[in-house]
């Protein structure tokens, strides 16, 4: 017996399907749509009631963030916020960007504040002080005026870099501690700043506990769906690092996703990150298939090729980096990288790699060239997973072998100064992220937030690929530029294809998921600068209404 | 109590698991713990097993075997905080790790101290590797971070193209210490300092042994020595010598006694955490090394340590001490 039958009026509905672009009313029943086109079309179907709350607002598909992570959510419920770039919480408050250490240094003594229970420790995440007005350090000299006694630790947004005070120096005995990445002054004396997992752990051991180890708290789940949700997407990835294969997460995921009430549907990357042996991947992937529910799903092996370009750890081809021609960590080996594309392509399997800089691409496209040659198969859907300095002979190499990318678009707002001043230079900063080159060679791409490493925002993402501006307002590599039809479609119809969903979402069409994404105005029609500004009034997902709060 | 930590380094398949296997079989006596990426690479014989509990199994022998899961740090956090702990850590780096910031981790808790870098280089391939577009850096990286190469697989190729690679080696890695794969009944003398002492003062090698790719020469001297000189002589030590163990008196702190650890070419000489005594004066100073047997010469060791102690040597003592040299 099908359900009732919900028509939505809206100012206009963007399809982003060619057969019908636009329509006024959408009719929804059971979570699929029914109908696109006026009220008399859609009426058709017989009785129905009608929803005109969003009359005068946009409805476009449900926008996809492609390449997230749930540590996301972990952080918002573990610590306090305290970064240089604007974020939203998962109640909805506005965290406004702490852009110098004396900013920093006020917010944490309110925090600070507010913390009852003496010796408890204070937790902060998202610092980076590469991108503050003026890059002075953060020292425990700074953090010791908030407090000498309670411990401070402060994760810098990489998660490669912490920040701690004079107590917690202490309580964790760093003057026993050798470790190269404990920085010191010239008497000797811990600066407070730690860099790297092996100067960290004692700290987060002491204070921070809460962060290391899989947590299978689902308050995480539900603060990385509702950061999401607030900024428009209906589904998001959560980019493979996450433990699904054991019974206690998994357990945790399908009672979070299982609620009525939770926000987004959720499609997991399988763990290839932690997993070392590539039988144990696929077993793993192939075990998790239909685990899922309505907004739970398993799709693709996520695997690590290389580090990070700011943190000067992605794989570079020739010249390297910047100054020094310096090169940064495989995470695998290029031959082992061979046998695992080659493994999992011969078992069926999506491959989504992680490859950040040039080289990492470069051994990917090769692993994928020989899988191909050994066992051809169509419609795989690998992916390269941020590809930031892909150019066009490496492009057209992936179109001839099927391999597709999801690009790190946010790169160029946050950290394109960054990289023209201290790790690619000029040319390079402006060739990344070659998003319009990429479609016109017929690549199916698309952007990502990689959030907890920038917030996640769709119509964010989108801007930048439009406009590939930086923080300063210098347009890096105008001519790979999108168009606003573009950069919705690399955040919706691209997206869901990447994820082998494009058949239920990411584009409005009859029998397709209901998931619509409400908006104050037209993404397509705003000037191009301003599309981060569009309002998210609400999203809709099979049919059910979730508000935004204003 | 600290415990030294060793790290195993060397690219994809180079025999970092075979060295690792030889020291789990026979570790001498020593309570060790092994952390490895995946467990599927060791080679325990399912007889050695009492227990396996996650991410950790332990042997009967007393040794342990822990996967790295996704944290190295914790993993070693943990080892150093039991109460029952190892008595010496053993980290196989990843094939694509670099072992010098693999070796970072071993300073990351006050219980535990670095004792040396071991990378391990498959003699037939590792020219080849250093000119791989994706690799040659890294490789070269884990090369210039050894503190002793393992050249294994030195019985794939011939005599000459072994004093190729040597050379090669020479040249790439200035003042490397090279050895070959050591068998199962040397691998504990070169990778776990505890065993190299023992072994060496309790049960000295008899020469006749020409199997042994390692000699063992010792240094006993009933006077104080002088920290400069000595300092001195350890820094000019030949490559021959790939470890030395020593608990040594130095006139400029009486007091107190200090550790040499020497692994290939990283060496420290630090007073001895615990006690401050002024009765060590009837203890030694002792130092063993352990060098290639083939190239290990007593003499030149003998003159090179020859200015370290103090004041006239009577006469008795020259006459005991003459029956060390070599064993």
């Amino acid at each position: 017996m099908p359900g009732p039958i919900t028509i939505f009026s809206a100012r206009k509905i963007i399809t982003m399907d060619p057969a019908v672009e636009e329509a006024t009313h959408v009719a929804v029943r059971d979570g699929i749509i029914l109908e696109l086109g006026t009220l008399d079309e859609c009426a058709v179907w017989g009785p129905y009631t009608l929803d005109d709350r969003f009359g005068d607002s946009i409805l476009v598909p449900g926008l996809i963030e492609s390449h997230a992570h749930l540590l996301d959510g972990l952080l918002w419920a573990k610590a306090e916020y305290v970064g240089p770039i604007d974020r939203r919480d998962p109640s909805g408050k506005q965290h406004k960007a702490l852009k110098s250490v004396s900013a920093l240094v006020r917010r944490l003594k309110e925090i600070e504040a507010m913390i009852a229970a003496p010796g408890t420790p204070l937790i902060g995440w998202g610092v980076d002080p590469s991108l503050n007005d003026l890059v002075d350090p953060i020292t425990r000299h700074d953090l010791d005026q908030v407090s000498k006694d309670r411990p401070i630790f402060l994760l810098h947004a990489s998660c490669h870099l912490a920040y701690v005070n004079s107590a917690t120096l202490e309580l964790a005995n760093y003057a026993a501690i050798k470790a190269p990445g404990v920085l010191r002054d010239a008497s000797g004396a811990p600066t407070g700043e730690l860099q790297e997992m092996a100067a960290m752990m004692a700290a987060i051991k002491a204070v921070a506990s809460d962060l290391v180890g899989a947590s299978t708290d689902t308050e995480q789940f539900f603060n990385f769906a509702k950061v999401a949700q607030a900024r428009g997407a209906t589904t998001i990835v959560d980019g493979g690092g996450s433990t699904y294969f054991e019974p206690a997460f998994l357990q945790a995921a399908l009672a979070a996703t299982g609620s009525p009430d939770f926000p987004v549907r959720i499609v997991a990357h399988n763990n290839g990150i932690t997993v070392p042996k590539v039988e144990d991947m696929i077993a793993a992937a192939t075990s998790l298939k239909d685990k899922g529910n309505d907004k739970l799903a398993f799709q693709g092996i996520k695997i690590l090729l290389d580090g990070s370009n700011q943190g000067f750890t992605g794989r570079l081809r020739a010249p390297g980096y910047l100054r020094t021609g310096a090169n940064g960590l495989w995470n695998r080996a290029p031959e082992e990288l061979t046998r695992i594309v080659s493994a999992m392509h011969a078992a069926g399997m999506q491959i989504v790699a992680h490859c950040n800089a040039d080289q990492a691409s470069e051994a990917f496209i090769e692993a994928v060239a020989a899988a191909q040659a050994e066992k051809p198969r169509a419609d795989r859907r690998h992916f390269i997973v941020h590809g930031q300095l892909l150019d066009e002979s490496q492009l057209r190499r992936m179109a001839a072998l099927g391999i597709s990318a999801t690009l790190f678009s946010n790169h160029m707002y946050y950290w394109g100064d960054f990289h023209r001043a201290h790790t690619f230079g000029a040319f390079r900063a402006a060739a990344m992220n070659p998003a319009a080159t990429a479609l016109r060679l017929g690549l199916v791409i698309a952007a990502h937030s990689d959030t907890p490493v920038s917030p996640v925002d769709p119509l964010l993402t989108m801007w930048a690929a439009v406009n590939r501006v930086t923080t300063t307002g210098r347009v890096q590599g105008p001519r790979e530029r999108v168009s606003a039809y573009e950069g919705l479609r690399m955040m919706t119809y691209n997206a869901a294809w990447l994820l082998h969903r494009d058949h239920e979402i990411g584009s409005l069409r009859v029998g397709k998921r209901a998931d619509f994404t409400v908006l104050g105005d037209d993404p397509l029609a705003v000037e191009p600068m301003a599309i981060k500004d569009v309002p998210v009034l609400a999203t809709i997902l099979g049919g059910r209404v979730f508000p935004v709060a204003a | 109590m600290t415990i030294p930590v060793t790290v195993i380094g060397g690219y994809l398949g180079a025999g970092k698991t075979t060295l690792l296997n030889r020291l789990l079989a026979d570790p001498q006596g020593v309570k060790l713990a092994v952390v490895v990426n995946d467990f599927g690479s060791v080679n325990i014989d399912a007889a050695l097993i009492a227990n396996r509990e996650g991410e950790t199994i332990s042997l009967t022998n007393g040794c342990v075997c822990c996967s790295i899961g996704d944290n190295l740090a914790l993993a070693l956090h943990d080892l150093a905080e039991r109460p029952d702990g190892p008595q010496h850590i053993v980290i196989e780096a990843s094939g694509v790790a670099d072992p010098a910031r693999i070796a970072d981790y071993a300073a990351s808790h006050p219980r535990l101290f670095l004792d040396g870098i071991v990378v391990v280089a498959d003699a037939e391939t590792v020219r080849e590797r250093v000119r791989d577009k994706y690799v040659g850096d890294l490789v070269r990286d884990q090369l210039a971070a050894a503190d002793v190469i393992v050249l294994s697989k030195t019985d794939l190729v011939d005599a000459d193209a072994c004093r190729q690679v040597r050379a090669w080696i020479a040249a790439e890695v200035p003042g490397a210490r090279v050895v070959a794969a050591p068998g199962a009944g040397e691998v504990a003398d070169l990778m776990l300092s505890g065993a190299a002492g023992r072994a060496a003062m309790s049960r000295p090698r008899a020469d006749d042994e020409h199997s042994r790719q390692f000699a063992t020469w010792s240094f006993v001297r009933r006077q104080m020595l002088d920290g400069g000189a000595l300092r001195a002589a350890i820094a000019a030590l030949p490559p021959a010598v790939v470890r030395a163990k020593g608990v040594v008196r130095l006139s400029e702190a009486p007091e107190r006694r200090f550790v040499l650890q020497l692994v290939g070419r990283r060496w420290s000489l630090e007073p001895e955490a615990g006690e401050v005594r002024d009765d060590w004066a009837s203890d030694p100073s002792v130092i063993v090394c352990i060098g290639l047997a083939d190239q290990l010469e007593p003499e030149g060791l003998e003159a090179l340590f020859a200015a370290t102690p103090i004041g006239h040597v009577p006469q008795a003592a020259r006459a005991l001490l003459r029956g060390e040299g070599r064993s």
